[in-house]
């Protein structure tokens, strides 16, 4: 390792570094608002070392990690929607009890192993980050200690850990044909036919691999365990699970498929196609009639993942574009959500059930409104980012004629959008007369949490009236990675 | 010289015990024990391969998975107290309040 | 100073948006300073970029300004950007200091009124959405305007939700401007699927170029543009909004339902004239739908007792002048009456509001009489706005641009003796209703005390607009009268000048002459109809062929009763009694299906850790049987 390679990968050294810094900053002095500016400093000089290190890009640090222009530009966006989510964090655990600051050191750690994740190229670090995120986010679900948390956290546990059990299986099964765990190397190996490989151990292996990736994407049919992990999560956690443990993963799957073409399958590209029709009408399915918000979000998501896949699928420029664009008004919708259930959210519970937002307008006009814009661009009414994101996917894979999909996606959108529009109208709908207050109505939200979730609206809107520069970074950054 | 495939059989009959003890079995530990099978029979095939190969990556993942797993089963022990604590039992069957 | 165009659409936006967030916890004078001031400095920047626009022109007569591209996909590729040519430099024009005038008014009118800054925010988002259809240089934003114009009129027309008719009302405006909307958005996805370009003047090009003149396309086209400009500009056979549409204030009538909005449909057609070219077919059924709609609505106009619904037809009609003009090859003439029609009928109905609040919101005019008196600044505006619009020879603005459109209707390649016999009679009857308005209302014995008197601002707005009804047709006189020319030569640029027939050309003062004399016929038949011997026209109405008539022109030729009959009830009985087919089975089936496979599917959701394990377990068995086994 050069000392340019260690300059490269400093992002990742100033996240471990502050989790160190904080993890010893409790053991001095236990102080939430110390903990927060110090996870905050970190995260913040993490993200400004980016622009720094892209000087450097593309380089390839040790075998393990690359860093290009791609890993840069998802590091990006984690840390900044990590950036939010502690924020949020610091709105929520402040109406919480019992200690608080170790919270912030398991964010930076799962941070950190989302970061690894977007920059891996070799099974190593992917297995390692992939754990950094995973054992992080254990004892993030159960940090409450509430018996919802505790059940959360132990279903996260068990079947993260089998499927990372998968993974790690489809792993030896590649290696034992291949020889090799580096992304780089194997296409070359497959292709080359004296090296007496067998093609149905290398797929099979691909194909644990694809259900160790699917379980943290939440794709039908490894989703099972999304609602209740959505449900039982403190709700800036769910937010994590959903934004960014997804998105690393997403950005994960983007580049190791593309490099292993899977156009070159055709029985793994057809299992895709299979994962997202099934992700986009089952997810849309289970959420029709659901009334527990966060259990609706996470329905929400897996169809969400399943209108990515078609994008995925699509070859062409277009496609890491849309891919990457997706992502980034999916991070702002989804995060402004759960930041609306965040700064609802008191001491005993988080505001889910319906009577929790039912005429919430007539209550608290911003919080509805904003929960309205929220849920508008997760159905991706036009003038919000949701629109334009969706607009790409549907250009994307029309551009390569995957017509069943991009049906399946239109079809499947009109599904969701009734359940959208419910909690939309249930939100407008004016309070019965005589009712009590939900206690959700009446807390005032904490400021920084409400200026979290002020600066989502505004990105929301700004994606989707003006999304032209970020379009423009997008397509400079995460075409053609090496 | 124990012939390679053996090595792959018995690491994939490892793996789908292991399977079908997290599908079955209703105690927490027991449930943990069956990952640990089925990490470790992926661990069996990288040993067995990387020897094959003459490739020191494959023991050397190993490691890293041991590790990992160690780091699984603390957070995953602790996790179980605090269930214990709360239901006086570690039935998995048990945690079943979140569903709908 | 073009650079700033920009800000024009974008200030009153803003004023919505203070106003829409804010606007509830603000004092009245804050919200009348944000709502009035917004369109006050977009009026101000209008003048500016006109001022810079006509001294320094830019090259080829036109300014587009690209803000940003908001998607970019192939040839879609939809802009935030603004085109001003002539033509968009005039509509701007209007609709800034028309609006202005208006919402100064609205200040003083409103301020007793519930919901003070809803209205202004409501009349910001509307003059910024207008603005954006005129300045939109491309149709997909041209559409985001027309819409946005469209929802403000429905919010508009409903402002006072708590009655029910009102309610009524809007939903009627905004389902029958939707038949035609939904054939403009029809016809801009068949030029976009076509031509390949949303850019209306490549749009505009690339027609010129592709399509022969008559070809089946360019006329399927121009058809579809024309039902979009019919439903907004209230034309047969999508009119019947517009009288209902009184229900609204009256500065909304004033500014979106007779100066503005309603002559979006005037302004499409004259921004997509070489398509209308293409289609002489199409071009002739807009001469006659405005023909046909002139005298119509003029009929009706005579027999209402509504001061405002009489205002009402009387715009329909005058928009029928406009369409009449487009349809001839007039263009510069349609926009010429646009202007002076925008500054008299916004007059008219800001007075007629007046007379309405001082009469204790009394509408109708057979219970006013005799204000000449008691509201004497408001009695002559009114009268000035009347001129004008009974075309008053010499001194009046509409005596200038009407008749240029009768000598265009008469003496154009495609015009005709009958067309201009058509406009002739609109005239003639336009000058009986309207001093039959102004002899009833400011004229004759008091019957009701005038019981409020307007303020400054009221009294401001009605003068600044009486002065420019009467000088603003001073822009444009026939050859024999100083023969100015100076909107035309203006317009030159976007829109082809009118041809004459040489043959017709000499008859200009003679068809000038006639006019004129109509007009003061008109007039005095008003006087003797109305003043005079009010008991004969009684008479007349009563009469056997008179009551019909009457009937019929009360109702509007019974357009309503025809819809109606032939559409609503026939619909609505369908509707009913197909309630429960197959057809409706299979919805509800669609319904019962998903509903029955979201609980199959909720029951997956268990809680039970063991089964989520063995469903990833059976997901990887199938994924892996899938990717080994096909």
């Amino acid at each position: 390792m050069t000392a340019a390679d260690v300059y490269a990968i400093l992002p990742l050294i100033v996240l471990g570094g502050a989790s160190v810094v904080v993890l010893l900053g409790i053991a001095v002095h236990r102080s939430h608002s110390l903990t927060l500016i110090l996870t905050l400093t970190g995260l913040v000089a993490a993200f400004l070392l980016l622009p720094l290190v892209s000087i450097e890009a593309p380089r390839q640090v040790t075998p393990l990690l690359v860093i290009d222009s791609y890993s840069i530009f998802f590091s990006g966006l984690i840390i900044a929607a990590s950036f939010i989510i502690t924020v949020l964090s610091y709105s929520y655990l402040s109406q919480q009890r019992g200690h608080r600051e170790e919270f912030y050191l398991f964010l930076l750690l799962a941070t950190l192993g989302s970061v690894v994740l977007v920059a891996s190229t070799h099974f190593a670090s992917f297995f390692l980050g992939l754990e950094v995120l995973s054992v992080s986010l254990y004892t993030l679900i159960a940090y409450s200690r509430k018996e919802y948390g505790i059940e959360a956290g132990v279903k996260y546990l068990i079947l993260a850990g089998l499927s990372s059990a998968f993974l790690l299986f489809g792993m030896a099964l590649v290696y034992s044909e291949l020889g090799t765990m580096k992304l780089a190397q194997i296409p070359t190996s497959l292709s080359n036919p004296s090296s007496g490989v067998s093609q149905v151990f290398v797929l099979g292996g691909l194909a644990l691999i694809v259900v160790g990736i699917g379980f943290k994407l939440a794709l039908v049919p490894f989703h099972l365990w999304t609602p209740d992990v959505y449900q039982g999560a403190p709700a800036p956690v769910t937010a994590f699970v959903a934004t960014i443990s997804k998105g690393a993963m997403f950005a994960l799957l983007l580049r190791y498929f593309t490099v292993v073409n899977i156009h070159n399958y055709p029985s793994l590209y057809l299992a895709f196609v299979v994962i997202a029709i099934a992700s986009m009408f089952i997810g849309n399915l289970l959420g029709l009639l659901q009334t527990k918000l966060k259990r609706l979000l996470a329905y929400s998501s897996i169809s969400h993942l399943g209108y990515l896949l078609v994008a995925f699928l699509a070859s062409g420029p277009l496609a890491a574009v849309a891919v990457a664009f997706y992502l980034v008004t999916y991070f702002v919708t989804t995060l402004g959500a759960f930041g609306l259930i965040t700064i609802m959210s008191n001491s005993d519970r988080d505001a889910e059930d319906p009577e929790d937002y039912r005429g919430l307008f007539w209550r608290k006009p911003w919080i509805a409104g904003s929960f309205t814009a929220m849920l508008l661009s997760l159905a991706g009414v036009p003038l919000t980012a949701g629109f334009v994101g969706k607009f790409y996917l549907v250009t994307a894979g029309i551009g390569s004629a995957l017509w069943l999909l991009v049906i399946v996606l239109v079809v499947t959108s009109g599904i969701g959008l009734y359940y959208y529009l419910r909690v939309v109208v249930a939100m407008f709908a004016s309070l019965p007369k005589g009712s009590t207050i939900a206690p959700a109505m009446r807390i005032s939200p904490h400021f920084t949490g409400a200026l979290a979730v002020t600066i989502l609206v505004l990105l929301l809107f700004w994606l989707g009236i003006y999304p032209t520069p970020i379009l423009r970074l997008i397509e400079s950054m995460v075409t053609g990675f090496s | 010289m124990v012939p390679l495939s053996y090595y792959l059989m018995l690491s994939a009959v490892m793996f789908f015990l292991g399977v079908l003890g997290v599908m079955l079995r209703r105690n927490a530990i027991i449930i943990f024990m069956s990952l640990e099978l089925m990490f470790n029979a992926a661990n069996l095939a990288f040993v067995a391969f990387a020897l094959y190969y003459h490739s020191l990556s494959g023991q050397i993942f190993v490691f890293f998975v041991m590790t990992v797993a160690a780091a699984e089963v603390a957070v995953g022990l602790a996790l179980i107290v605090a269930i214990f604590r709360t239901k006086h039992s570690i039935n998995v069957d048990q945690l079943s309040s979140l569903k709908g | 100073m073009l650079g700033l165009l920009w800000l024009i659409p974008v200030i009153p936006l803003i004023g919505f948006i203070l106003l829409a967030i804010i606007g509830p916890r603000l004092s009245r004078t804050a919200v009348a300073i944000i709502g009035v001031g917004s369109v006050g400095i977009s009026a101000i920047l209008a003048i500016l970029v006109a001022i810079s626009f006509i001294s320094s022109p830019p090259a080829g007569n036109a300014f587009t300004q690209t803000l940003w591209t908001w998607i970019n996909v192939t040839n879609f590729n939809p802009g935030i950007s603004f085109y001003l040519d002539s033509l968009s430099m005039i509509m701007v024009l209007v609709v800034t200091f028309v609006g202005f005038v208006i919402h100064l008014y609205s200040a003083e009118h409103m301020l007793h009124q519930e919901g003070y800054s809803r209205f202004f925010a409501y009349m910001n988002l509307f003059v910024g959405s207008m603005l954006i259809l005129v300045l939109a240089n491309n149709l997909l934003l041209l559409y985001l305007g027309w819409e946005g114009v469209g929802l403000c009129s429905y919010l508009l027309i409903g402002f006072w939700y708590t009655n029910p008719a009102n309610g009524r009302a809007a939903r009627k405006a905004f389902i029958v401007t939707r038949v035609g909307d939904a054939a403009m958005a029809i016809g801009l996805f068949l030029l976009f699927n076509n031509l390949a370009t949303l850019n209306i003047q490549d749009v505009m090009q690339r027609a010129a170029q592709t399509w022969q003149i008559g070809s089946p396309l360019a006329v399927t086209a121009a058809a579809l543009l024309l039902g979009g400009a019919v439903g907004k500009s209230a034309q047969l056979p999508l009119q019947t909004w517009l009288p209902d549409a009184m229900a609204g204030p009256s500065p909304v009538s004033a500014l979106i339902h007779a100066a503005t909005m309603v002559t979006a449909g005037v302004y499409l057609i004259a921004r997509t004239h070489v398509l209308f070219s293409l289609a002489p077919s199409v071009q002739l059924a807009v001469a006659i739908v405005g023909a046909a709609t002139l005298l119509l609505a003029g009929f009706s106009a005579l027999t209402q007792w509504d001061i405002k619904r009489v205002l009402a037809y009387s715009t329909i009609s005058q928009i029928g002048y406009m369409f009449l003009a487009l349809g001839v090859g007039a263009w510069s003439a349609a926009i010429f009456h646009f202007m002076t029609h925008a500054f008299f009928k916004a007059l008219l109905f800001l007075a007629a509001g007046v007379v309405i609040d001082a009469m204790n919101d009394e509408h109708n005019m057979f219970k006013m009489g005799g204000l000449r008196t008691q509201l004497p600044l408001t009695f002559w505006t009114f009268l000035i706005g009347s001129s004008a619009l009974s075309a008053l020879p010499l001194i009046t603005s509409g005596f200038y641009s009407k008749d240029l459109i009768l000598f265009d209707a008469y003496a154009s390649p495609s015009g005709s003796t009958w067309l201009w016999l058509a406009g002739l009679v609109g005239a003639f009857l336009t000058s009986i209703y309207t001093f039959r308005m102004v002899f009833l209302t400011f004229f004759g014995k008091p019957k009701t005390k005038a019981v409020y008197q307007p303020g400054s601002r009221i009294n401001l707005a009605l003068i600044v607009l009486a002065a420019f009804a009467l000088l603003i047709g001073f822009l444009e006189t026939p050859s024999f009268l100083g023969n100015i020319n100076v909107l035309g030569n203006f317009l030159s640029a976007s829109l082809p000048a009118t041809s004459i027939l040489p043959q017709r050309a000499g008859s200009e003062g003679i068809l000038e002459l006639v006019s004129a004399v109509i007009s003061l016929v008109g007039i005095y038949l008003a006087y003797l109809l109305f003043l005079r011997v009010p008991k004969t026209t009684e008479a007349m109405v009563q009469s056997p062929v008179g009551a019909v008539l009457h009937r019929y022109w009360f109702s509007g030729w019974g357009f309503d009763w025809l819809y109606d009959t032939v559409l609503v009830r026939p619909f609505v009985w369908m509707a009913n009694s197909n309630k429960n087919d197959f057809i409706d089975l299979l919805y509800k089936g669609i319904i019962r299906l998903n509903e029955a496979l979201h609980r199959v599917l909720s029951n997956t959701e268990n809680g039970l850790v063991r089964w989520y394990a063995t469903g990833i377990a059976i997901g990887a068995v199938i994924i892996i049987a899938i990717v080994v086994f096909l």
